[in-house]
């Protein structure tokens, strides 16, 4: 049993929640087709946003170096890092330079991969988080179970007793309208009380030197409109070339996320206004080495969408934290593998290779393909599961030969004469919480057809074709390539 | 060897194929009435458009807005201002103003969206307003944001900070309930004019 | 035109009811139906299951047993997906010789844009809902991915609309994964089941009788849960529909 499927079984056991979870997820996916229904040319902006991506990867060092270049001339620092380690220490050094305890931070997911927040605690300096979700996660002290929603497996009475705890909301009181409003009142004595602004990055675009932050709250945008000093930063595949590819980009990413038409913000950070400075840190942190594998360099493409999320039926009724990386989902799945098969191979059995991921991806990342992938490559590194590949041995072994499938299939028929409940229980993976075993049939199709019992009622007859057209020489599958 | 020079030698090492700059075979979609297309849009956003026609900024503030006692705007038609934003040193203090009049440049009709390039001195304003009224040429409605990205107020004009803005600010952190008013305006009005 | 009979491993030993209405129907169409006697498994199971090398000997083995056909028409969406996808790598040093999975065809599939025949000899007086399986529509492209903006369009429907008497539904989560998934049935056998009980809850919710597909492993999945549940609903291979009166 892999450690996503030993965490999703608890999750699974409390029937009502996964109810709620798995609809409150459809519920968005519903939302995004209707979205996608309603933009005629969709699949070719898909089309174009993947060539974009793949586009700027083959020339990524030409793009980051030309932003670099135009976001200098804009008055707009710009900073590299390799790893989590020294982005976190540029901010620490940006920060110690700048003076100030209080940061306003708007959700990263780079910041989460990268630790930042425990660095800067562990130095004195507050970190709050100012988007809503992230906010409840933090007071709650736990990670974000989604990417885009990330309290998404948060109860509104939860949120309630929590904000009664914090901020001494009416007892009782869970409604969201009122919660998030509480939270807001509370939240701007953090806004207006910070000394540092962070962003993240969801696109930085080459030829203007300009960067875009997506948000529905506004919380980046007001997050930055005090302090002196902005802090963004980027991991290196955010970068695009031009306006043009950001126009196709906005087009897709708040449709695929949340099923709206674009976030309500975009904001275009260009130069920083008069006394104050924005610093850009541009961070790798194994990313190239993801564009050197060419079996998964289209992770690269990703828009942090967390479209593969609400599709993908595991992760709707596993929630976020049956997966070990800090991302969950498809994506997850796939950046944990990148990141350290080690670690967090016990991800990849959250897939039913269903494929809903690739194509709801607005970049077309071939998500589940690529899972299909590493559960391959897991066996040549070693980290397959023993009994797995002690079963795959064996069914091997078994179909290998039509008399060793005829003796497994006697020695099938002969097990289900036990009695039900020997074959039939939880220690059986198949029956689990209640499936049944299949029936072997009392004589196979190919016993059958040796006997001359499938041909005797009804004898293969190449008589003239019945079709419109009647069937011709074998071509191309006409349809669906 | 630097940081930056030391990522630049991984990414030519990692040798990407080479791949061209798609063109895009697609006619982006078209509408028949953008500007009803953006005003429906911008509803669902949580937004309202209006059209002026012909009646001053002052009324329309009346109108929508009665109860705004603390009115900021640079705007030189609005007479019932009572904050001048770019007289303001310190922006926090434009945090939870009534309503904020302020110039947005054109509309996007596929997404309720205006672009704001910022032309006031504290873009505080924007987002600290309880209410923001957006005012724009009634004739500058694009249909998506493939022409927004092409109009020169984007790409060629020399703006700090700018900004697409689709309706009021809006969360549903809390079980998917949608709710305005997360952490920037409550409510959005663009003045067609 | 000559066409091998792919009975997958499972149907061979579980389901040869399936197999059979399949070899019934192809000829009835008067086709010229052969059946490879030595055939096993197509290796689709271990590579689900991260040992696609070990579905090498078995692809060869097909390879062998039917490349002297015309098409290789099979039961089964995904075995068929597993064939026409993986082979031609898995195969790949047996030269420039042509793979049979560019000629190996789900049957559906295969009466449908082959075949094309204008009648069926069907009668099915029932209600039954279509069990779009994920390999059949996103990899065969049996029906449109309901991910898609494109116009929707299922060749499972196009033929049972030819049955007569049959009513035809679709669940709300049209190609929702049912969890079957090889492998993952047992691996994570917890959101296995519960994604089978989610979908026939959906199947059930159409008033249907049946749930029918192209994939004999989910509609084993799913009637394994309707057999525990005892639920009023029965799974039935789509070609035992279209064969009913054979």
């Amino acid at each position: 049993m892999s450690t996503h499927s030993k965490a999703a079984a608890q999750f699974v056991a409390d029937a009502a929640r996964t109810t709620w979870h798995d609809g409150a997820l459809w519920a968005v996916r519903a939302k995004r087709d209707r979205m996608a229904q309603s933009v005629p040319e969709w699949e070719a902006l898909r089309s174009a946003a993947s060539e974009i991506k793949r586009h700027t990867l083959s020339h990524l060092g030409h793009y980051l170096t030309t932003f670099e270049r135009q976001a200098t001339a804009n008055g707009i620092q710009v900073h590299w890092a390799v790893d989590a380690d020294e982005m976190n220490r540029i901010v620490g050094e940006l920060v110690a330079r700048h003076g100030g305890r209080h940061l306003i931070k708007s959700k990263s997911m780079l910041s989460e991969e990268c630790g930042l927040t425990p660095y800067l605690e562990a130095r004195g300096i507050e970190a709050v988080e100012s988007d809503l979700g992230e906010r409840i996660m933090q007071l709650m002290h736990r990670p974000p179970s989604h990417i885009v929603l990330p309290a998404i497996a948060v109860k509104r009475e939860e949120v309630g007793t929590l904000f009664e705890r914090e901020w001494h909301t009416e007892p009782g009181n869970s409604d969201p309208t009122y919660l998030t409003h509480a939270a807001r009142k509370n939240l701007r004595t953090k806004f207006l009380g910070a000394d540092i602004a962070m962003t993240g990055v969801n696109f930085a675009i080459a030829e203007a030197g300009a960067f875009a932050v997506c948000t529905n709250e506004g919380n980046a945008d007001l997050g930055t409109s005090f302090p002196d000093l902005h802090i963004a930063i980027m991991g290196l595949e955010k970068v695009i070339p031009d306006y043009r590819a950001l126009g196709v980009f906005t087009r897709l990413l708040a449709r695929s996320a949340t099923g709206q038409p674009v976030t309500t913000y975009t904001s275009l950070y260009r130069k920083p206004a008069p006394g104050k400075q924005i610093h850009v840190i541009i961070v790798d942190n194994g990313r190239t080495e993801t564009l050197a594998d060419t079996a998964h360099r289209n992770m690269l493409k990703c828009l942090r969408c967390g479209a593969c999320m609400n599709t993908c039926p595991v992760y709707r009724r596993s929630g976020g934290y049956s997966y070990s990386y800090f991302i969950p989902g498809p994506l997850g799945i796939n950046l944990g593998m990148l990141r350290s098969p080690a670690s967090y191979h016990g991800n990849v059995s959250a897939c039913s290779l269903c494929y809903s991921c690739s194509a709801v991806c607005p970049a077309r990342i071939d998500l589940g393909e690529q899972i299909y992938a590493w559960r391959q490559e897991m066996d040549l590194s070693g980290h397959a599961d023993k009994y797995k590949k002690f079963a795959a041995k064996s069914i091997q072994f078994a179909l290998s030969d039509p008399e060793r499938f005829r003796s497994a299939v006697i020695a099938g028929r002969l097990a289900q004469r036990l009695p039900h409940g020997l074959l039939n229980n939880r220690f059986n993976p198949w029956y689990g919480s209640g499936r049944e075993m299949p029936r072997f049939a009392p004589r196979t199709f190919r016993e059958l057809w040796q006997a001359g019992e499938i041909r005797a009622a009804f004898p293969s007859a190449p008589a003239s074709a019945p079709g419109e057209n009647g069937p011709t020489a074998p071509q191309n599958h006409p349809t669906n390539k | 060897m630097n940081s930056k020079e030391q990522i630049l030698r991984r990414i030519a090492a990692a040798h990407s194929p080479e791949i061209s700059y798609p063109a895009f075979d697609f006619t982006p979609q078209h509408f028949a009435d953008p500007a009803a297309t953006f005003a429906e849009r911008l509803e669902a956003a949580g937004g309202r458009a209006v059209w002026a026609d012909g009646q001053p900024l002052d009324e329309w503030i009346r109108r929508l807005y009665p109860e705004a006692r603390r009115i900021a705007s640079t705007l030189s038609e609005v007479t019932l201002t009572t904050i001048n934003p770019d007289e303001t040193e310190d922006p926090r203090t434009l945090c939870d103003v009534d309503l904020g009049i302020v110039r947005g440049s054109f509309a996007v009709a596929e997404n309720g969206a205006v672009w704001i390039p910022q032309t006031i001195r504290h873009k505080a304003l924007y987002f600290g307003a309880t209410a923001l009224m957006i005012v724009i040429p009634r004739d500058a409605v694009v249909d998506t944001m493939h022409e927004a990205m092409a109009r020169p107020e984007v790409c060629e004009d020399d703006f700090g900070y700018g900004c697409f803005m689709s309706g009021p600010s809006k969360t549903a952190d809390i079980e998917q309930a949608l709710v305005f008013g997360a952490h920037g305006p409550m409510s959005v009005t663009v003045v067609l004019q | 035109m000559k066409i091998g009979l792919f009975i997958p491993c499972y149907i061979n030993a579980l389901y040869p009811e399936v197999g059979q209405a399949s070899y019934r129907l192809l000829t009835a169409l008067g086709l010229d139906v052969d059946y490879p006697l030595e055939q096993t498994c197509c290796g689709q199971p271990m590579a689900n299951a991260g040992f696609e090398h070990d579905a090498k000997p078995l692809a060869e083995r097909m390879e062998h047993l039917f490349e002297q056909y015309d098409y290789v028409v099979g039961p089964s969406a995904s075995c068929v997906a597993f064939v026409r996808e993986s082979y031609p790598g898995l195969l790949e040093h047996q030269g420039e010789k042509p793979c049979i999975g560019e000629r190996t065809y789900e049957i559906c599939e295969f009466l449908h844009d082959v075949v094309r025949p204008t009648t069926l000899p069907a009668r099915f007086p029932h209600k039954v809902s279509i069990h779009n399986s994920c390999h059949g529509v996103r990899k065969l492209g049996l029906s449109s991915p309901s991910e898609l903006n494109v116009p929707y369009m299922s060749k499972l429907r196009d033929l049972l609309e030819k049955v007569e008497g049959i009513e035809i539904f679709e669940p709300t989560r049209r190609d929702e994964c049912c969890g079957f998934g090889g492998m993952f049935a047992a691996e994570e056998n917890a959101v296995s089941i519960r994604m089978g009980r989610d979908k026939i809850r959906d199947h059930l919710s159409t008033g249907a009788e049946y749930i029918t597909g192209a994939d004999s492993s989910c509609l084993m999945h799913l009637q394994g849960i309707i057999d525990h549940d005892r639920l009023p609903i029965k799974t039935l291979h789509i070609v035992q529909i279209l064969a009913s009166n054979l």
